[in-house]
């Protein structure tokens, strides 16, 4: 039995009952969706549909309609696929590292941070894949047999391991996401009148009935998840990172990217898990699930990693005079001072400066400054990444090869198709599927006490 | 008992039933549908239903579908007896020459299954030949003509053009109705007493002399006026004033310890360049005797970027140069005096002539003005050096660049006035590049019969009343005679692809005695050999010797001793003249891709970045960093920083061009470059010369600067008073390296001047690049930072088993050596089939091309200095990326540098780049699945990404590649690269393939020297050598471990099979 001190708030605020809280998830399911849904909905899947049409326009003509050139082969396309990956992470933190811990507060967020995790990883996924000059061939980085027309892979090849480890990241997410999902699809299941609905939510259920035999299945099964879910939150972004960490370019090549790849990861995801929540929780009334206190915790969670990523920043400044190597050196000094140094300092105000603001309570507490900073922080972030990749590309180690890069139309579509496509899946998502871990939160209700003592004193005055 | 045994069919068989006997006469006994179907006789009448409808419409779509499915069929039609000299799969080589009227070269012709598909200078024979290395020395415009063989604006067949019609419509006609015309027409004209005047470039070749005679012979009124698109009349004229010949010498630099060149860019055009660069680089070895070459000039040229001492003066302030270097000579050597120097340039002149006077006999003075008073100054000055009959020949002189101004103008005179009634023209377009350009179009009008030979329907062609189309250089026979007892001969590599005919030919044919023109040539030359020869040997023998080595020499006849004799003070006063100041000085010269404007229709030249600017397919203005940035323009050139658009104004006549501020150039003076602006007027030139602009518009590819020459004192002038107006207007350029200066990395280029060089300290000019390590390596006793070690013993990776095993093929590159001419870019487009991408691709750093040559400036801010003057780093990288006011230039070719520790091949997912046993880093194509990453990991950033589907009709205005004709000066042995794939250098491995085939069959090891990269053998300086590193024998062996070799940024430890060798300038400094 969970117990805490009286002086904690409640994780769950209003007094609900445990039929108060299926009511207040699965009647949205239930009934029509409201006019706003719909408005967000069209808005979300026609910046997907002009997505999709650019990433097609992309494959059929040939990557020179992005901006790149012989000296920047990847800008948007790897930053964006960096940039989206981070964002999964808070998901994956959220759900299983949380839980290992027992932070009880992450239960009526996980679900939809996961949801978030992984819309976000097919996002991510996308990139890789487009960005390849011939992805019809993109099989081929798959170690198949030879039948398939494929020679065996590099194992050298850090773009190698990103494969492993997107693949295996996104799996166990998907696994873990949907197993959480079976015991809240088959209370929707037991509710729903229409017929068509009680069929798909009977077979998205997978026949859970509910006895006590599976419910300790299904906490085993958790926890052996989350098990498996927590070191992939390290290793997906320390992968990613040796993709730069282990090139020669100067300004990738930086022992301290795994760690700063995934503090920075961490970072991000939570700026947007706040981004969607807070719009959620208006939308959907889940202002007593959903609490300040939550709001606060992630916001503290940002400043930490904010932080971190700050210092990392400075260590990386630090390195690049320390080492005395020349074109190291020249690397950081270019990014702060050479053509693309509003990007540099984009980064530097969004990451660094501004996330300090949270050290004040009443800045943390406060949902439209929080808000606000979660868009920021995931602009700096998106920052980061560009400033990576495309500042130390465009002026390495020889001057007759430095270029600038300069983003076309299809460059800016397909980043905002993607975030389109994300936010068309995430609707959905908020439509059909429960939007909080229902049957966890009951775990938290405090029912037993509180509301029998209210009632007992109501009672009492009769 | 078995004789009664009988076996039977059916029962119809058992009782032989007559019915059934006749029924199987058919073997099937129903009617087949068809029958039954043609047999009905409602047949014709039938109306098909609708479920039958249906089943055709299915079977007729499917089958269409199914036949529209099938891959095209390219029918290749087999030998039916194969040719003795062709083998599918083997390269024939033969010997041609190439001369255009601007450069003149012999040459070797690859052609494989009868189609010609590269172009190397003669190793073995030719003016051209750089004995030192067995290399002959072509650039760029040769190695690329090639190209202009299959272009597919070629006329294919004599045209008539409609006078007439306001239009000018092109009708095509057969030869015979040609020939009758024109012979008609040149007999009526001679009838009428009218001049026939042919109109030709200088003519080297004794046969087409000859045809011209026997015109002349048929037609009293002939006459043969030979024009230089680029005039060296001034020049001609002189050598006529001081030593009654009008000619130009010819040159030796081997000989010369000094050369001081006055506004001549040698070494891209002026004179003989294919002689005069490996000449020149056979001196610039600081291991031999390096001579010392100073330059005044006006802008930066290809000649003054490799001059020790450059000096940067106005063309208004050349004349008075040219007499201060001249007094101080006289003074040096008791000549005469003239008096009014220059004081300014006082002490750069009297360093050049200080040099010039110690190396008397021994040095050579070059000026590239067109100014006749000019010129017989620079002769004064080299007759009092002594340096005729040693670095200069006019007994043995060229016999290029005969043209004569002053006959040009009057025959533009008479043509206006109506005195010439026939005009053949021939290798030249007056039309587009005279001066008075207006004047001849409108004189034209006026001459009854026009013929052009040109080709292309071009801006002259296109106005004549007859089209001749000349063959292709590649498809005719013709024999040179570029100075006397030198004779090169060309033969065809290909028949003729059209209908053309070689136009002395179709002179022959006009004379009515007409013989076949091979086997003129060869009567001719058999004749003339006889008289020159006296061997009176086996002549057919000989003619196939000669054929086959594409050169015949005979005994030198030793020069006339040529003495200086002119009015020094009259030459003072006529070179005087031409100095006229305006607000700015316009200097017109030729750039190394498009020269005169005669190749201007060739992609690979339009892109081939200019040595200096790096500026591909359009000319603009070159103006002084200076001025341009008093003046409010832009400064920074790159994908989105278009440059700014500025008129200049000579005279009545402007031209709006961009502006491009070039390091270097004198302050006060613009340059533009000529041979630009071809078709403007919708004439069908070629290929390239006309592209669809960044407006969507289709347009010539720069402008025409010939209107802004002008004849004045019998020659025409290429510098004139200018003025300039700022149009506000932006106007995009395609650059392919918008940095300037290589930013102190010493890494990347490494120089020294000679003295430091000489005084043998390689810690001085090479130091090696070492890394502390904790061990006593030095074996004082104490570990500490003195303890280093090279950095080529460091690894992270296994090493590749390459040292001493098999192959291990490398290039060295000398600085040195390099003039950053560009031919080995060509000549690797060439080879390696390299896609021409456009100018909006290459605008995006998209070129393809897998050698570059890198130009870095020098830069007044150093790491060391900025220290010294107490400097930030910030403010010191700032000030670096500034050229300096008085730029060193280093030219440096880079390509796949074939690392040991490639930093590519780790990063491939799907292992499609992979080290060979024999050093090479290969690139599978096919495995390619474009992540690019491996671009991104090449420090040297020499991979080229398939952004698009360069071979696809988008890119067909500008990619040979695109179309059936185009396609086939594709070489077979290389795959053309799909979209989405990386490629890059592979140093040739086509040619080492073959070479090393040609050794094992014929059982030996490979010699050094069998097999060359498309690069190295283009280079005719030898500043890029191929060869075996672990052949200790090996010529490349021997650079590699000499104290200049250096291997770019060697510290990261990716070990290059590509070495460097320090630039050493002949400069007095003793500091590196």
């Amino acid at each position: 039995m969970h117990s805490e001190a009286s002086i904690r708030e409640p994780l769950i605020l209003g007094h609900k009952t445990y039929h108060d809280i299926t009511n207040d998830i699965v009647t949205p399911i239930e009934n029509k969706a409201p006019r706003g849904w719909y408005v967000l909905m069209v808005i979300a899947s026609l910046i997907a549909a002009y997505g999709t049409g650019c990433i097609l326009y992309l494959i059929s003509k040939g990557i020179g309609v992005w901006g790149l050139n012989k000296t920047v082969d990847w800008a948007w396309d790897i930053t964006n696929f960096v940039w989206w990956v981070g964002i999964g992470h808070a998901g994956t933190l959220i759900s299983a590292v949380l839980l290992l811990f027992r932070q009880k507060w992450r239960m009526a967020i996980n679900r939809s941070a996961e949801a978030m995790t992984i819309f976000a990883v097919i996002m991510a996924a996308t990139f890789p894949g487009i960005h390849m000059g011939r992805i019809w061939m993109s099989y081929w980085v798959l170690p198949l047999p030879n039948q398939f027309g494929s020679l065996w892979v590099n194992f050298n090849s850090p773009l190698l391991w990103d494969v492993f480890a997107i693949s295996t990241y996104f799996s166990v997410s998907l696994v873990f996401w949907y197993i959480g999902l079976i015991p809240d699809f088959a209370t929707i299941r037991d509710r729903v009148t229409k017929p068509a609905m009680k069929k798909a939510y009977s077979i998205l259920s997978f026949g859970w009935t509910g006895n006590a035999k599976a419910w300790t299945r299904f906490e085993e099964v958790s926890l052996v998840l989350a098990g498996i879910a927590t070191p992939l939150v390290f290793s997906v972004h320390s992968v990613v990172s040796f993709d730069f960490a282990t090139s020669i370019v100067p300004g990738w090549h930086t022992t301290i990217f795994p760690p700063y790849f995934v503090s920075g990861a961490v970072f991000s995801g939570f700026a947007m898990v706040q981004t969607l929540l807070l719009v959620m929780r208006k939308v959907m009334h889940l202002e007593n699930y959903i609490t300040i206190k939550h709001i606060e915790y992630m916001n503290i969670v940002i400043i930490v990693t904010g932080s971190i990523v700050g210092v990392a920043y400075i260590t990386e400044l630090f390195i690049s005079w320390y080492s005395g190597v020349e074109y190291e050196s020249y690397a950081f000094i270019n990014r702060a001072t050479g053509p693309y140094w509003w990007a540099y300092w984009s980064m530097m105000t969004c990451n660094v400066i501004s996330p300090q603001l949270f050290w004040f309570r009443k800045l943390r507490r406060n949902l439209a400054f929080t808000f606000f900073m979660s868009i920021i922080v995931n602009i700096g972030m998106w920052f980061e990444r560009f400033v990576i990749i495309v500042t130390s590309l465009h002026r390495d180690y020889l001057p007759s090869a430095w270029t600038m890069f300069h983003p076309t139309w299809v460059d800016v579509g397909v980043f905002i198709g993607t975030i389109g496509i994300f936010f068309t899946l995430y609707l959905l998502f908020a439509r059909y599927f429960p939007v909080l871990a229902l049957n966890e939160v009951k775990s938290i209700l405090k029912v037993s006490g509180e509301s029998y003592k209210k009632d007992a004193a109501k009672h009492q005055h009769h | 008992m078995s004789s009664t045994k009988r076996y039977w069919k059916d029962l119809g068989d058992l009782h032989q039933d007559p019915e059934a006997i006749k029924g199987r006469e058919h073997e099937f006994p129903q009617e087949t549908a068809i029958d039954q179907v043609l047999g009905d006789p409602s047949f014709g009448g039938a109306s098909t239903g609708r479920r039958d409808f249906l089943k055709f419409l299915g079977f007729s779509v499917g089958a269409a579908t199914l036949a529209a499915c099938e891959t095209p069929v390219v029918k290749s039609i087999p030998y039916v007896n194969k040719p003795e000299d062709i083998t599918p799969g083997v390269a024939n080589w033969y010997a041609s020459t190439y001369y255009d009227g601007e450069d003149f070269a012999s040459i070797l012709v690859k052609t494989r299954e009868g189609r010609p598909i590269h172009i190397k200078g003669n190793p073995r024979f030719g003016l051209n030949r750089n004995p030192s290395l067995d290399k002959g020395s072509i650039n760029a415009r040769i190695n690329s003509s090639v190209l202009s063989l299959y272009d597919g604006a070629r006329l294919k067949g004599p045209i008539k053009v409609d006078q007439a019609d306001s239009a000018k419509a092109q009708m095509e006609m057969s030869w015979d109705d040609a020939d009758t015309a024109i012979s008609n027409g040149l007999a009526s004209a001679a009838a009428a007493g009218k001049r026939i005047v042919l109109l030709t470039n200088t003519i080297i070749s004794p046969s087409i002399l000859s045809a011209v005679a026997d015109l002349k012979a048929k037609y009293a009124t002939v006459e043969h006026v030979q024009y230089d698109t680029i005039s060296y009349s001034g020049i001609t004229n002189a050598n006529l004033r001081s030593f009654g010949k009008r000619v130009m010498p010819s040159y030796d630099l081997t000989r010369a310890d000094v050369v001081v060149s006055i506004d001549a860019d040698f070494l891209s055009s002026w004179g003989c360049t294919t002689e005069l660069t490996w000449q020149y680089a056979m001196r610039r070895n600081p291991d031999g005797a390096m001579n010392r070459h100073f330059q005044f000039e006006t802008r930066m040229s290809l000649s003054g970027a490799n001059a020790d001492e450059r000096t940067a003066i106005k063309p208004s302030e050349l004349p008075l140069a040219v007499i201060a270097l001249h007094d101080r000579i006289a003074q040096g050597t008791g000549g005469i005096s003239l008096g009014g120097g220059n004081a300014d340039l006082d002490a750069a002149v009297a360093k050049a002539a200080d040099a010039l006077i110690a190396a008397r006999g021994r040095s050579v003075v070059l000026c590239g003005s067109n100014d006749e008073g000019l010129q017989v100054l620079v002769n004064s000055i080299n007759s009092m050096l002594g340096n005729y009959g040693s670095t200069i020949d006019l007994g043995r002189h060229s016999t290029l660049h005969q043209g004569d101004d002053a006959a040009v103008a009057k025959l533009v005179q008479d043509m206006n006035g109506g005195g010439v009634g026939a005009l053949l023209i021939a290798g030249v377009n007056p039309a587009y590049s005279l001066p008075n350009a207006d004047a001849f179009r409108t004189g034209l009008q006026k001459v009854a019969l026009s013929v052009s030979f040109s080709g292309y329907a071009d801006e002259t062609a296109s106005l004549c009343s007859w089209i001749c189309p000349d063959h292709h250089y590649l498809e005719s026979w013709n024999d040179f005679m570029p100075k006397a007892g030198h004779y090169a001969l060309a033969q065809p590599a290909i028949r003729p692809l059209f209908a053309t005919r070689q136009w002395p030919e179709s002179l022959l044919r006009w004379t009515g005695s007409y013989s076949n023109w091979h086997n003129y040539v060869k009567g001719n030359w058999q004749r003339g050999m006889a008289g020159v020869d006296g061997q009176g040997g086996d002549m057919e023998l000989a003619w196939s010797h000669a054929v086959h080595n594409g050169v015949h020499d005979v005994a030198a006849t030793p020069g006339e001793a040529a003495f200086f004799n002119a009015d020094l003070a009259a030459a003072a006063t006529l070179a005087k003249r031409s100095a006229t100041a305006g607000d700015y000085e316009l200097v017109l010269y030729t750039t190394e891709a498009i020269g005169n404007g005669q190749h201007a229709n060739n992609p690979w030249l339009q892109e081939m970045p200019d040595p200096l600017t790096k500026i591909t397919w359009d000319n603009y203005v070159c103006m002084s960093p200076l001025d341009v940035e008093d003046l409010g323009l832009n400064m920074y050139l790159g994908e989105q920083a278009p440059a700014s658009l500025v008129t200049v104004t000579v005279g009545e006549r402007s031209i709006t061009l961009p502006v491009v501020p070039s390091p270097g150039q004198k302050s006060g003076t613009l340059a533009i470059a000529l041979g630009y602006g071809r078709g403007a007027n919708g004439e069908k030139v070629g290929l390239a010369a006309c592209v669809t602009d960044h407006d969507g518009k289709w347009n010539s590819v720069g402008r025409n600067a010939y209107p802004l020459t002008s004849f004045s004192g019998g020659s025409v002038r290429y510098s004139a008073a200018a003025s300039l107006s700022v149009d506000g207007g932006t106007y995009p350029l395609a650059i392919t390296q918008t940095h300037l200066t290589h930013m102190d990395r010493h890494s990347v280029v490494r120089e020294t001047s000679l003295g430091v060089y000489k005084a043998g300290d390689k810690k001085a000019f090479n130091p090696a690049h070492t890394l502390a390590v904790h061990e006593d390596v030095n074996g004082d006793g104490v570990i500490d930072a003195r303890d280093r070690k090279p950095v080529r013993e460091f690894d992270l990776w296994e090493e590749h088993p390459v040292e001493g095993v098999g192959h291990r093929w490398g290039l060295s590159i000398d600085l040195n050596g390099c003039i950053g001419c560009g031919a080995c870019i060509t000549a690797c487009n060439s080879e390696n089939n390299i896609s021409v991408v456009g100018k909006d691709e290459v605008r995006r750093s998209r070129e393809m091309h897998w050698l570059r040559v890198d130009r870095y400036f020098s830069s007044d801010m150093t790491h060391a200095k900025g220290k010294e003057e107490g400097m930030g780093k910030i403010g010191r990288y700032l000030e670096m990326e500034v050229p300096s006011q008085t730029p060193k230039v280093v030219f440096m070719p880079v390509m796949c540098q074939h690392c040991n520790h490639a930093p590519c091949e780790t990063v491939c997912p799907v292992a499609a780049t992979t080290h060979s046993n024999e050093g090479l880093n290969q690139m599978a194509y096919n495995r390619c699945i474009g992540t690019r990453y491996c671009a991104n990991n090449c420090p040297y950033k020499v991979r080229r990404f398939n952004w698009f589907n360069y071979v696809s009709p988008k890119f067909g205005e500008v990619n040979p590649a695109w179309d059936d004709l185009g396609r086939m000066v594709l070489n077979p042995d290389v795959t053309v690269r799909a979209r989405g794939v990386i490629e890059k250098c592979s140093m040739c491995v086509q040619s080492i393939q073959a070479g090393k085939l040609e050794a094992k069959k014929a059982g030996r090891p490979v010699r050094d020297g069998d097999i060359e990269t498309a690069c190295s053998a283009a280079c005719g300086t030898g500043a890029i050598v191929f060869g075996d590193l672990n052949d200790k024998g090996s010529s490349i062996r021997s650079k590699a471990s000499s104290d200049r070799s250096y291997y770019m940024l060697e510290e990261i430890g990716v070990q290059p099979n590509v070495n460097y060798l320090v630039k050493v300038r002949n400069t007095e400094e003793t500091t590196v």
